[in-house]
C-alpha cells in the first residue's frame, strides 16, 4: 500500500492554489448575486429574466 | 475576477510552506495554470464593454490584454530568474518569488479596478516590490541610486495626480470608471488639472525628457525586474493615459501639442542614443523609451485608431522587449558582461540562440506580419492623419529603429568571436522554453489581432 | 531609578497631560503642562551620563520659557477681556504668542531645533514618550484656539513638513532622524487641524502606531546610529526584512498604513478647494521619504552577499521578537484596507 500519510505530508501544499480558485469562484458568485439583486430592485432595469437568460456582466 | 486573484494570493503560502527542493517547480506550474485561466477573459460578450463586473473590479477590451500579459509574465519571470537565484539562501529565494507574486497581484488590481483612486493606490503599490527587486537583487552599487530615481520620479509626478483625482471627486462626487461618461462634463476645464492627470503617466511611460529613471532601473535590475518593468510596468502609464484621457477630454485639444512633439522627437533621439550604446541592456531600455514615445503619440491624438494602435504596440512591445532582456541576460549569465563589444560574434558558439536573437530583433524593428508592425503602422497612420508633418518624425524613427536593431543583432551575433571567449556553457532547454514562450504569443496574436485592438464587440 | 520614584513620576506625567486635557481654564491648563514637564525631566535624567543631563537641562530650558509665555499671554488675555476661558480668546496678540509658544513646546518648525538634540540624549523608550505623549497636551490647546489665524497654523504646519524632511537628510543618528520624522508628522497634523480636528486625531493615532514599532526595534537592538542598522539582519532577520516596509509606511507610501493620513488629509483639503496647499504639502512630504528610503537601504537592502556597507556582528541564534513588537508591527503596515472603518470610527 502506498504510504498515504507520507504522501499527504509531502504534497499537502498543493491544496492552496485549487483552494484559492474555489474560494475565488465562490466570491465571484456572491458578487454576481449581489449585482443581480441590485439590478432586479432598481427602477431602471427591473425585469424578469427570461428562462435560461444569463446576466451579461459575468 | 476573484477566480484569478485568490489563486494568485494562495501562491504565497505555497511559496513559503513547500519544501525547498519543491520551491520553483510548483510555483512555476501553478502560475502557468493561473495564466491559462486568465485567458478566459478574452471572451467578452458584454453589452456595456465591461465584463467580469464586480463591485470594485471589472475588465474591458482595454484592460483584458494587459491583465493577461501580466499573468503570462509571472511564470516567465520565475523561469528566467531560477538560475541566478541559485546562490541565494532559501529564505531569500522564497522572498524573491513572493515579491514577484505581490507584483502580479498589484498589477492585476491596478488594471482591473473600476475606481480611479484604487487604480492610483495599486499604481503606487507596484513601486515597493519593484524597488525591492531592483535594489536588493541588482548587482552593482548603482542599483541604490536607480531605486531612488525610480521611486522619486514616480512619486513626484504622481502626487499631483492624487490631488487631481480628489479634485475630480470633489467636483463630480465619483471616481468610478464605469460611470465616467455621465459625469465628465462636470469636471472643471483647467490646464493644470490636465497636466496633473497626465504627468504621472507620462513619467511612467516614460516620455522622452522624463525618462532618465528607466535606463538606470533597467540596467541595474535583475532579469525578472527588467522583464516586468519593460513588459508591464511601463504599460501602466499607457493604460492610465488612455483611461484618464476619456475623462478630461476637451482640455486635451491644445494641451497635447507639446507632448506629442516631445514624444515624436523622443523617438528619434532615443534611436540615436541606441545607435551609440555600448551596453546591451541600456540599448534595449532606450529602445523601449522610443517605442513608448509612439504609444504616447497615439494615445494623445485621442482617436480610436490611436488608442488601438497604442494597445497593440504595448502588448507587442511588452513581449518583445521582455524577450530581448531575457536574451541579454542569457548572454550575461555566461559572459558576465553587458558590453556589446566584449560579447560579439556569439552565433559561432550558440547557433540556435542566433535564431532567437534574429526573430526578436526583427520583432523589435517591426517586421510584418508581427503585431509590432501592426501597432506601429496604426499609430503612424493615425499621426499622419492628425498632421502630415509627423511622417518626417515617424518615418525617420522607424528607419533608425531598424538601424539600431540590426546593429544590435550584427554586433552580438555576427562576426568573429573575441579572443577572450573560449568556451561557454551551452543554452539549456529552460532558456529555449523561456524564449519560445515569448515568441509563441507574439506569433499567435497576429492570427487574431482583434483581441488586442481595444475594440468592444 | 527606584521603581517607586519612577512610578510616581510616570503618574505625574500622565496626570499632568490629563489635567490639561480636561481643563477649560488657562491657569489649570498651564498647571497641567508644568506638572508634565516637571515629571519628565527626572525621567530624562535618570541615566547618569552627561548626555542625559544635557538633554534634561535643554528640555527644561525650552519648556520653562514656553510655559511662562503661555502664562503671560493668559494673564494678558484675562487683563484685556476679563476671563480665563481657553476657547474664548479673542485678542490677536495673545493668541499668536500662545500658538508660537505651544509650537515651541512641541518642537514644530521654525522653533524645532531643540527636539533632535534633546532626543539624542535620551534612551529610545523615553524618546518615544517625548515624541508622542508629550505632544498631546499642546495639541489639545491649539485645537481649542483654532478658530482664527489659519495662516499661522498653515505656515507652521507646512514649514514643519518641509523642515522635518530637510533636516533629516544629513543625519546619521537614528534618534535624530526619528525626531525629524516626528516634526514632519506634527506638521501634517497641524496643517489639517483647523479644517478637521478628527483627522488630526487620526493622524496622531496612526503616527503612534507606526512609530512605536520603529522605536521598539531600535531599542531592542540598541541601534543608535545608522552604521549599526545592518546588525538587524543578524539579530532579527524577519524584522530586517520588514523594516523597509515600516519605514516606507512612515514615509506614507501606498499601500501601507502611512498613506491613510496623507490620503484623507489631501482629500479634505481638496474638498475645501485648497488644491495648491494640498500639492505643496504632499510634495514636501517627499523629503522625509528620502531619508526613510536611505535608512531602509542601509538596514536591509545592502547586506551580504551583495556589497555591504558596514561590518555587522555575527550571531548564530537570532533574537526572538517580543510580543509587543509582533502586535504593533502588523497594524503599522497593513491598515490601509481598513480605511473606511477607521474613517467611520474617527470622523
Amino acid at each position: 500500500m502506498v504510504n498515504f500519510a507520507a504522501l499527504v505530508r509531502d504534497h499537502w501544499v498543493h491544496i492552496f492554489v485549487p483552494m484559492g480558485f474555489v474560494v475565488g469562484y465562490y466570491l465571484d458568485r456572491l458578487q454576481d448575486q449581489k449585482l443581480t439583486a441590485y439590478r432586479n430592485k432598481s427602477v431602471l432595469y427591473a425585469r424578469e429574466l427570461k428562462p435560461g437568460e444569463e446576466v451579461t456582466w459575468k | 475576477m476573484m477566480k484569478i486573484l485568490t489563486p494568485t494570493l494562495m501562491l504565497i503560502p505555497l511559496t513559503w510552506l513547500s519544501s525547498f527542493s519543491h520551491l520553483w517547480r510548483p510555483t512555476l506550474s501553478y502560475s502557468f495554470i493561473i495564466s491559462t485561466l486568465s485567458l478566459t477573459w478574452i471572451k467578452n460578450m458584454s453589452e456595456t464593454g465591461w465584463t467580469s463586473l464586480g463591485l470594485y473590479m471589472a475588465t474591458d477590451t482595454l484592460s483584458t490584454p494587459l491583465i493577461i500579459l501580466t499573468c503570462w509574465l509571472l511564470p516567465l519571470m520565475i523561469l528566467a530568474s531560477q538560475d541566478h537565484m541559485k546562490t541565494e539562501s532559501q529564505t531569500r529565494q522564497r522572498l524573491y518569488i513572493t515579491l514577484l507574486i505581490f507584483l502580479q497581484l498589484f498589477l492585476i488590481s491596478a488594471f482591473s479596478s473600476t475606481e480611479l483612486i484604487m487604480f492610483y493606490i495599486m499604481f503606487e503599490a507596484t513601486l515597493i516590490p519593484t524597488l525591492m527587486i531592483i535594489t536588493r537583487w541588482g548587482n552593482q552599487l548603482e542599483r541604490l541610486s536607480a531605486g531612488t530615481y525610480l521611486l522619486f520620479y514616480t512619486l513626484i509626478s504622481s502626487l499631483p495626480l492624487l490631488v487631481a483625482l480628489l479634485m475630480i471627486q470633489t467636483n463630480t462626487g465619483s471616481l468610478s470608471l464605469t460611470s465616467a461618461q455621465f459625469y465628465f462634463s462636470l469636471i472643471p476645464q483647467h490646464n493644470f488639472l490636465w497636466l496633473a492627470c497626465f504627468l504621472a503617466f507620462l513619467v511612467k511611460m516614460p516620455l522622452y525628457g522624463l525618462h532618465l529613471w528607466l535606463p538606470k532601473a533597467h540596467v541595474e535590475a535583475p532579469i525578472a525586474g527588467s522583464m516586468i518593468l519593460a513588459a508591464v510596468l511601463l504599460k501602466l502609464g499607457g493604460y492610465g493615459m488612455t483611461r484618464i484621457s476619456t475623462i478630461v477630454d476637451p482640455i486635451s485639444k491644445n494641451m497635447t501639442y507639446p507632448f506629442i512633439t516631445l514624444a515624436l522627437w523622443g523617438v528619434i533621439m532615443t534611436g540615436l542614443v541606441c545607435l551609440q550604446q555600448m551596453d546591451l541592456k541600456s540599448l534595449i531600455a532606450y529602445s523601449s523609451v522610443g517605442h513608448m514615445g509612439l504609444v504616447v503619440g497615439g494615445v494623445l491624438t485621442q482617436t480610436s485608431w490611436g488608442y488601438s494602435g497604442a494597445l497593440i504596440l504595448m502588448i507587442a512591445h511588452g513581449l518583445t522587449s521582455s524577450a530581448l532582456f531575457c536574451l541579454a541576460n542569457i548572454n550575461y549569465e555566461r559572459t558576465h558582461s553587458r558590453i556589446m563589444y566584449l560579447t560579439r560574434g556569439l552565433q559561432i558558439i550558440f547557433p540556435l540562440m542566433a535564431i532567437w536573437w534574429l526573430s526578436f530583433t526583427l520583432a523589435n524593428l517591426a517586421l510584418p506580419p508581427l503585431p509590432n508592425m501592426m501597432g506601429e503602422l496604426t499609430i503612424i497612420v493615425c499621426m499622419f492623419n492628425w498632421s502630415w508633418w509627423t511622417i518626417i518624425f515617424t518615418g525617420l524613427g522607424t528607419l533608425i529603429t531598424a538601424a539600431y536593431s540590426l546593429h544590435m543583432f550584427t554586433t552580438t551575433q555576427r562576426g568573429a568571436l573575441p579572443p577572450h571567449i573560449t568556451s561557454l556553457t551551452p543554452m539549456n532547454i529552460k532558456e529555449h522554453l523561456l524564449i519560445i514562450l515569448h515568441l509563441l504569443p507574439l506569433l499567435l496574436l497576429i492570427l487574431k489581432p482583434e483581441i488586442i485592438t481595444c475594440w468592444s464587440s | 531609578m527606584n521603581p517607586i520614584t519612577l512610578s510616581m513620576f510616570t503618574t505625574a506625567l500622565l496626570s499632568g497631560t490629563l489635567i490639561t486635557l480636561s481643563s477649560t481654564n488657562w491657569l489649570m491648563a498651564w498647571m497641567g503642562l508644568e506638572i508634565n514637564t516637571m515629571a519628565i525631566i527626572p525621567i530624562i535624567a535618570r541615566k547618569h551620563h552627561p548626555r542625559a543631563t544635557e538633554a534634561a537641562t535643554k528640555y527644561f530650558l525650552i519648556q520653562a520659557p514656553a510655559a511662562a509665555t503661555i502664562l503671560f499671554c493668559a494673564i494678558t488675555n484675562a487683563w484685556m477681556t476679563g476671563q480665563w476661558e481657553i476657547n474664548q480668546m479673542s485678542t490677536d496678540l495673545p493668541i499668536i504668542l500662545i500658538l508660537i509658544s505651544l509650537a515651541f513646546k512641541m518642537g514644530m518648525a521654525p522653533v524645532h531645533s531643540w527636539l533632535p538634540d534633546v532626543l539624542q540624549g535620551l534612551d529610545l523608550m523615553t524618546g518615544l514618550v517625548l515624541s508622542t505623549w508629550q505632544k498631546l497636551a499642546p495639541f489639545y490647546l491649539i485645537l481649542q484656539l483654532h478658530s482664527t489665524h489659519s495662516l499661522t497654523l498653515i505656515l507652521l504646519g507646512t514649514m514643519s513638513i518641509l523642515v522635518g524632511g530637510w533636516g533629516g537628510l544629513n543625519q546619521t543618528q537614528t534618534r535624530k532622524i526619528l525626531a525629524y520624522s516626528s516634526i514632519t508628522h506634527m506638521g501634517w497634523m497641524l496643517v489639517i487641524l483647523q479644517f478637521s480636528p478628527e483627522l488630526t486625531l487620526m493622524t496622531f493615532t496612526l503616527y503612534v502606531t507606526m512609530t512605536l514599532p520603529v522605536f521598539m526595534i531600535l531599542h531592542q537592538n540598541n541601534t543608535l546610529s545608522i552604521n549599526k542598522l545592518p546588525i538587524l539582519a543578524t539579530h532579527t532577520p524577519t524584522i530586517s526584512a520588514l523594516i523597509p516596509l515600516l519605514l516606507l509606511s512612515l514615509g506614507g507610501l501606498p499601500p501601507l498604513t502611512g498613506f491613510i493620513p496623507k490620503w484623507l488629509i489631501i482629500q479634505k483639503m481638496s474638498h475645501l478647494g485648497l488644491f495648491g496647499l494640498a500639492t505643496i504639502t504632499a510634495l514636501s512630504g517627499l523629503f522625509s521619504l528620502y531619508f526613510y528610503l536611505r535608512l531602509s537601504y542601509i538596514s536591509s537592502i545592502t547586506m551580504s552577499p551583495s556589497s555591504n556597507l558596514t561590518t555587522a556582528t555575527w550571531r548564530l541564534t537570532p533574537n526572538s521578537i517580543p510580543l509587543g513588537l509582533k502586535t504593533t508591527i502588523v497594524p503599522s503596515m497593513m491598515l490601509l484596507p481598513l480605511t473606511p472603518m477607521i474613517n467611520s470610527l474617527l470622523l
